[in-house]
This record gives C-alpha cells, sequence and structure tokens, in this order.
C-alpha cells in the first residue's frame, strides 16, 4: 500500500509541477502587481524547487498532516473529513441498488439462457453498460426531477438528494456486473456438482440459488471491488450535474486552481481506500467460498 | 449459504429503510412555514469568506458588510457609513465623517479605529491582499477621533471613491484576525451590513439571516431598515442546465449571469422575468503588440477592419449583447468616450487587405489564435478565425484551461488572443495597458511612453470630472493606436421568478435588504 502510495504522489505532483498555471492567480484575481503575486507565491512555498517542494509534502504526509488547502487557507484532512462521507452515501447507495438489480437479472438470464428473457436482459444491460455515467443521471434528473418533479434536481441534505445519483451509478454498474453474473452463473451450473445436486432430486431453487449463485458470487466480487475506483471516478461528474459537494467536486475545482495540497490529499486517500475495498474483497472470498482460507 | 441469506436479508431491509425514509422526508423541515427565505443559484463558491484575503469573493459579503462609500442605483457614489466627506484643496487629505449608533454583528460598537485597522490590514504586505494595489495611493489611516478618520494620500486620486465603495473595502472589526483567529473567514465573519452569516457550507450554500438592529441603510434606499426578507440561502449549482432547472422549478428565485442561450426560454416562461442591461464588460481581441506583425500599427487597424462585430454578437451570443466601439464599457458614463463609434474602425474587409498590402503583408500571414476553453471563447475564436480568414489571415486555435491562459499570457507566448474584462471602473486601463504592468496583467505587451503619460495624468487629476475628461483622451488615443479590436459589450442578464416582489435593478450588487420581499406559500 505504501509504495502505491508514494508512487501516485510522485506522479501527481510532477504533473502539477509540470503543468502550467498555479494558485497565486486564483488567490490573487487578474488585478495584482508582480510583487504581490511573488509574495503569495513565497508564502506557500511555491518559489523553491520541485524536489524541496516533493520532500515537503511526503514529510508532512508521514507526520499525517496532509498539508493546508493554499486557497481556502483550511486544513485538507478537515475538507476530506466534509467531503467523503458525502461521496461515499451516493457510491454506498450505488452499490446496493448495483446488487439489488445485477444479481437478480443475471441469474434469471443464465437461467432462461437463449431464450427472450436472457435476450432483453442481455440487450436491456448492454444499453446500460454503454450509456456514460453523467448521461444517465441528466436523463434522471430531467424526467424525475424537472417533468414529474418526484425529486430535488439538485443539492444534497436529505436522501432525497441522493436517489437519482444513486441510481445513476446504480443502473450502470449493474449493467456491466449483471453480464458477469450470467456468465459467471452459466460456467457454474455446467459443472459436476450441480448435475448431483440437481440428480438428487432437489429443487431447482435450491439447486440455484444455495449451490450455483454462492459460487458464481466470487469473481463478481472481485468485480466490485474492482469498480469502486470507478465508481468514485463517475461520482465526480454526477457530482458536479446534481450540486452534490462531494470528494470528486472537490478534486476538480482543486485541480482546476491548482491547489496542490488538496489535489494530493484527497488521492492519498482514494487510493488508499481503494486498496482496502480490494482487501475487503478478498477477506469476502472467505465468507463466500469457506475453500478459500487465508493463514 | 446461510450468511448468504443472511446477507439478502440485511441488503432488502436497508432498501427498505430507505425509502421509508425517502417517503419521511418529503419536505426538509429546516425552514419554518412563515420564513421567508430567498434562494440564489451561483456556478461557484468562494474558496475564502473574506474581503481582504481573496478577490474572488462570495456575493454574501455584499451583505454581511457595509461599505464606507455606496453606490446607488445610477452609478453614483453616496454615504454609507460615513456620513458625510470632505476633500481638501489640494485633494490629498480626505476626512470621512463616520455614521453614529451602527453596529457589528458581534455587538461591538462601529468607530474609526474598525476603518483604520480594515485599511491598514489590506496595504500589510504581510497579509497578501490582492487589494493592497487599489489602496497605493493611500498613505495613511489618521484616527482624529471616534467618528472622524483622515484618509492621507501620496498624491490626488479621487478613484478612492470607487475603492472605497468595492466589495473588497467591506469595514470589519478592528483586530478581527486576533479576535476570532482560525475561523475568521471560515466559519465566522463580522460586518454591519443587513444581514450576518449563519452557515457556510464551502461548495454547497450559505445561509445568511437578517440582521434585525439594521436602521443605518443609505439615504437612497427605501428601506433603511432591516430587510423584509429573512434569509438569503446562496446556493452552488455547478452544472448549468440544472441551474436553468432549479430556476423553472422554483428551486431558485434569482440566478445571475444568465447564459445568453437559455434567455429565449426563459423569457417565454410566464413565471420568469428577464432583466438585461448592459454590463460592465468588455470583450475583446488582443494581440502581442511587441511582436511581428502587430507592432504594426497598419496590421492592428486592419485587424479591426476585418471584424465584423455583429456577426459575431449574433452568432456567439444569440444577438444579445452591444457593439464595443471604445475600450471602457459605455455602462461608465463620466468616463466613456462618446464618440468612440465615430472614431472606431468599422467592418471593411476591402480595407483591412489593402492596410495589410501596405504593411508588406499582401498575402496575409500566419498566427496563433489563443483563447480559454470555454464554450463562449472557443465559440468566439470559430467566428474570428473565419472572419480574419477573409482577410488573409490565417490562424490556428489554441485553447487553454483558466489557470494554464494565465500562465501562457504571463510567459508571452501569445500572439492573437481572446479576452474579456469585467471591471466597473476606468482604471481598468491602468492595469492592462502601463508598462510598469508589462508582461501581466499587461499581457497585449503594450509598452508605450505615451500611454503611461496620458494614463498617470488622469489617474492622478484631483477631481472626478477632471479625470474622466482626462481618460476620455486615454481612449481616442488608444483607438488610433488601435492596441486592441474590441468587439462586444455582453449584458447583465438576471433572471427574477415571481414570487420575488419589488425587485430593482443594481448595476453593481443587488440590494436585496432595499425593500425586496418575496412570497411564501
Amino acid at each position: 500500500m505504501v509504495p502505491v502510495i508514494i508512487v501516485m504522489t510522485l506522479i501527481v505532483f510532477s504533473i502539477f509541477y509540470f503543468a502550467p498555471g498555479d494558485p497565486v492567480s486564483r488567490i490573487a484575481g487578474p488585478n495584482v502587481t508582480p510583487e504581490v503575486y511573488e509574495s503569495i507565491r513565497r508564502k506557500y512555498g511555491l518559489d523553491q524547487p520541485f524536489i524541496i517542494q516533493y520532500l515537503r509534502f511526503m514529510k508532512s504526509v508521514i507526520e499525517g498532516d496532509l498539508g493546508v488547502s493554499i486557497l481556502q487557507e483550511r486544513p485538507v484532512i478537515e475538507m476530506i473529513k466534509e467531503r467523503l462521507p458525502v461521496t461515499l452515501e451516493i457510491g454506498l447507495l450505488g452499490f446496493l441498488i448495483t446488487f439489488l438489480i445485477a444479481i437478480p437479472v443475471g441469474v434469471i438470464a443464465a437461467v432462461k439462457k437463449n431464450t427472450l428473457v436472457d435476450y432483453m436482459c442481455m440487450s436491456g444491460t448492454l444499453l446500460g453498460a454503454a450509456i456514460p455515467t453523467f448521461w444517465l443521471g441528466m436523463l434522471l434528473m430531467y424526467f424525475f426531477a424537472y417533468k414529474l418533479r418526484w425529486f430535488p434536481i439538485s443539492g444534497y441534505g436529505t436522501i432525497r438528494h441522493l436517489i437519482l445519483p444513486g441510481f445513476a451509478i446504480g443502473l450502470t454498474n449493474a449493467a456491466v456486473t449483471a453480464r458477469m453474473v450470467r456468465s459467471s452463473m452459466l460456467e457454474v451450473l455446467n459443472q459436476d456438482y450441480i448435475r448431483t445436486a440437481r440428480s438428487k432430486g432437489l429443487f431447482e431453487k435450491v439447486v440455484i440459488y444455495r449451490h450455483a449463485l454462492k459460487n458464481a458470487l466470487i469473481p463478481v466480487i472481485t468485480l466490485m471491488g474492482l469498480r469502486l475506483g470507478w465508481i468514485i471516478g463517475g461520482s465526480v461528474a454526477l457530482e458536479i450535474i446534481f450540486s452534490i459537494p462531494g470528494i470528486g467536486r472537490l478534486m476538480v475545482d482543486s485541480i482546476l486552481a491548482r491547489d496542490y495540497p488538496v489535489v494530493q490529499g484527497s488521492m492519498i486517500v482514494l487510493t488508499s481506500s481503494i486498496i482496502l475495498a480490494n482487501l475487503l474483497a478478498d477477506v469476502l472470498y472467505a465468507i463466500v467460498d469457506p475453500r478459500i482460507r487465508y493463514s | 449459504m446461510k450468511k448468504a441469506l443472511r446477507g439478502i436479508v440485511v441488503l432488502l431491509l436497508l432498501v427498505t429503510f430507505l425509502l421509508g425514509a425517502v417517503g419521511g422526508c418529503s419536505k426538509k423541515a429546516s425552514t419554518k412555514a412563515s420564513e421567508k427565505v430567498l434562494v440564489i443559484g451561483y456556478d461557484r463558491d468562494a474558496e475564502i469568506m473574506d474581503t481582504i484575503k481573496t478577490s474572488w469573493y462570495s456575493d454574501a459579503l455584499i451583505y454581511i458588510h457595509d461599505r464606507l462609500v455606496s453606490r446607488d442605483y445610477e452609478f453614483g457614489y453616496q454615504p454609507g457609513l460615513a456620513e458625510r466627506w470632505e476633500v481638501s484643496e489640494d485633494g490629498l487629505v480626505w476626512t470621512f465623517y463616520l455614521r453614529k449608533g451602527v453596529k457589528f454583528h458581534d455587538g461591538s460598537d462601529f468607530t474609526a479605529k474598525d476603518v483604520k485597522w480594515t485599511i491598514d490590514t489590506i496595504k500589510d504586505p504581510a497579509t497578501g491582499s490582492p487589494f493592497r494595489a487599489d489602496l497605493d495611493a493611500i498613505k495613511e489611516v489618521q484616527i482624529v477621533d471616534n467618528y472622524t478618520v483622515k484618509i492621507i494620500l501620496n498624491y490626488p486620486y479621487p478613484n478612492l471613491l470607487f475603492n472605497l465603495s468595492n466589495t473588497a473595502a467591506g469595514i470589519h472589526p478592528a483586530n478581527a484576525y486576533e479576535k476570532y483567529g482560525e475561523d475568521y473567514g471560515k466559519k465566522i465573519v463580522i460586518g454591519t451590513g443587513p444581514y450576518k452569516l449563519e452557515e457556510w457550507i464551502p461548495g454547497d450554500r450559505t445561509v445568511l439571516v437578517k440582521n434585525e438592529d439594521y436602521n443605518w441603510g443609505p439615504e437612497w434606499m427605501s428601506n433603511r431598515g432591516p430587510a423584509l426578507i429573512d434569509k438569503i440561502i446562496l446556493k452552488i449549482i455547478p452544472d448549468e442546465s440544472a441551474r436553468i432547472m432549479e430556476l423553472e422549478t422554483g428551486g431558485i428565485h434569482i440566478l445571475r449571469n444568465v447564459p445568453e442561450t437559455y434567455v429565449e426560454k426563459l423569457e417565454k416562461n410566464p413565471d420568469i422575468t428577464v432583466y438585461k442591461n448592459p454590463a460592465t464588460k468588455l470583450g475583446y481581441l488582443a494581440y502581442a503588440t511587441d511582436k511581428e506583425p502587430f507592432n504594426d500599427v497598419r496590421v492592428r487597424r486592419a485587424i479591426n477592419h476585418a471584424l465584423n462585430k455583429e456577426e459575431i454578437i449574433q452568432f456567439v451570443f444569440k444577438g444579445i449583447g452591444e457593439v464595443a466601439y471604445g475600450y471602457l464599457p459605455p455602462a461608465l458614463k463620466d468616463e466613456y468616450l462618446e464618440e468612440s463609434s465615430q472614431l472606431a474602425y468599422e467592418y471593411n474587409p476591402e480595407k483591412a487587405r489593402q492596410l495589410l498590402a501596405e504593411a508588406g503583408y499582401p498575402n496575409g500571414f500566419k498566427a496563433t489564435l489563443s483563447a480559454d476553453n470555454s464554450s463562449k471563447s472557443s465559440k468566439l475564436a470559430e467566428i474570428i478565425q473565419q472572419q480574419l480568414k477573409e482577410v488573409g489571415i490565417e490562424t490556428r486555435i489554441q485553447l487553454y484551461d483558466s489557470a494554464s491562459y494565465a500562465d501562457m499570457l504571463k510567459e508571452g507566448k501569445q500572439e492573437l488572443f481572446i479576452r474579456e474584462y469585467s471591471w466597473p471602473n476606468a482604471d481598468i486601463l491602468d492595469w492592462f495597458l502601463l508598462s510598469e504592468r508589462f508582461p501581466y496583467p499587461n499581457h497585449s505587451r503594450w509598452r508605450d511612453p505615451k500611454t503611461d503619460e496620458l494614463i498617470m495624468f488622469a489617474a492622478r487629476r484631483p477631481t472626478w470630472a477632471e479625470r474622466a475628461e482626462a481618460y476620455k483622451e486615454v481612449q481616442r488615443y488608444l483607438i488610433e493606436q488601435a492596441v486592441w479590436a474590441p468587439i462586444y459589450v455582453p449584458m447583465n442578464i438576471i433572471a427574477v421568478r415571481k414570487e420575488v416582489k419589488n425587485f430593482k435593478y443594481h448595476p453593481w450588487m443587488l440590494q436585496y435588504n432595499d425593500g425586496f420581499d418575496i412570497e411564501v406559500e
């Protein structure tokens, strides 16, 4: 985990260092004299060479301090604490919706393989996978908030605000996951032990849910762990469309304003959480498949 | 297996819970039914809630603070926290007589020491205030007594009234930084204005509540007492179409800076009134005047002749906006040069080609055309490219994000480039065209002793009227030299919902405390 974070910060840091633009123009505004400009640059150590700036940054990270935002003059950790839960709320809701749709659809498609139901499920998921999350978000907003007025158009504060962005993430993600569930189920259904189960005279339902689904879920869980990064990426666009003050928007705003410490800090937190999610997926294998044991 | 089943049951329970919560939260109960709440939509938030420390301030600060000088609906400078003021004969000593009985939101009295602290803090290099240069003319602030302040200037500077009436010049209580520490400008902001800061969630919303004690509104306001609206919420909605939908459905009541493309649609909506007024902004095509071939005045004039401004306004702004002839927007009535339209270069591609030939470019030339990557600027670049091509100037468009654009201009890589400024004062010409501002913000790289002389003369006239006259002379010279190619003056477009009563348009800041009201259902 540590090497990944070091490489990641180094990449982000160099991109920022070598990219044009700096945060001072944003603070100082267009009507600023060179003296004021330089004094603000010095104040944040932006006049220092690359390696000094980077080492200084890493030193404070090791000390558990993600630094202070250049633009907001607030500790980065405090800003992340405000924003991360918001993104997680939407992400979790999205995950939940993903599972609730993907598993039944995938199982039904697999069981009714090569029937009309299967074809419908599969073309539906193909469509879902092809639609970009932000576009789906805009469509949902247009129909359910603007036309039907069931939900607020934008903002954050109540659960009603989370439903549309949650569905936007859930639906697109469910499409990919459902296809995964289907193919994984098909594979499992051809196994000998399924035939054995059937020949034991078990009900088909029991065969499918107790014997097949559980084994089919293992690759799906890996996929979901890996999808976490994708979900956060997708929520950046959604946070902008739905005016949600989450970490994605914080990052985009900070990138545009070249507020390095905030971008670095959020990247560290996000990278760690993605690594943790994959770890969690590994742990989940053990629960789903008792044959897997970590020693 | 049992575990997996249990998982599914847990998921189902969660869903039921969520759905139940959705039903329960149908109306957020944070505001009382009788409370009058005005919601205004914005595209981006401020980073710091402090007029002293940032140039991108939140509109909330207009209402949290009062300033020594206020501006009325007609662009006039009127008493604010200062009841009246006197200027010495030589224009160097300004005496401000302060209003008595004014209280800050924290209950302390407003006195001369607050004025001194605010100005001194802006002027202190250690603060790093972007407004420091605006107050360069001020030598020192002297406290005569509790309610009298003398401002001593380095040179005559009638524009002090403008700088003291800016949002940036909002008066803070003395020693606010020591008193409130780190939280000042983040969680706490103290002013004497008609609204107090209740809550600021960066990137989401700012909530202001009315100051019940307020009774020191300036004379030109119809309502000088407490505001009629109880709460103002400034809501950040970054997505353009979401902002429009919020306005149409009543999620916000007022939207400023409505994009031109939505005006027609909103005007058809019976619930919404759209106000359009010429802004104090100017959009222009500039060029690096120290580089070939732009160092030749004939080439610069040719570029001016090549632009069909009406067509540009039609194409980019759907016809909403005015043709710009001079270097200042006409809304600055005192300083604007009326004869600009006669002096300016009319659209005449034939003449442009002729001038280019005279300058030694009978077949035109090639150059880059830079702009920021907003949809507006890229559209502008597109049509300007086309019009320049007509006269033989081949351009390659290069788009930058705003931070890289500023950097590129600073490094001096530009040839032709598109800019728009927004500033309600003639001193914008000082910023962009004085040699001492080279290379930034003088990004047209214009170093010319005559311009310097004319501008410095204008900026330091002892009276407002003389200053205005002198700036007209500056504009005559700039037009003659074709330093830029002015293109358009955009409109300030504000859309207001029917629930808002007594809406009055103000060119600088909407004075919601001046009798604005709102209907509650």
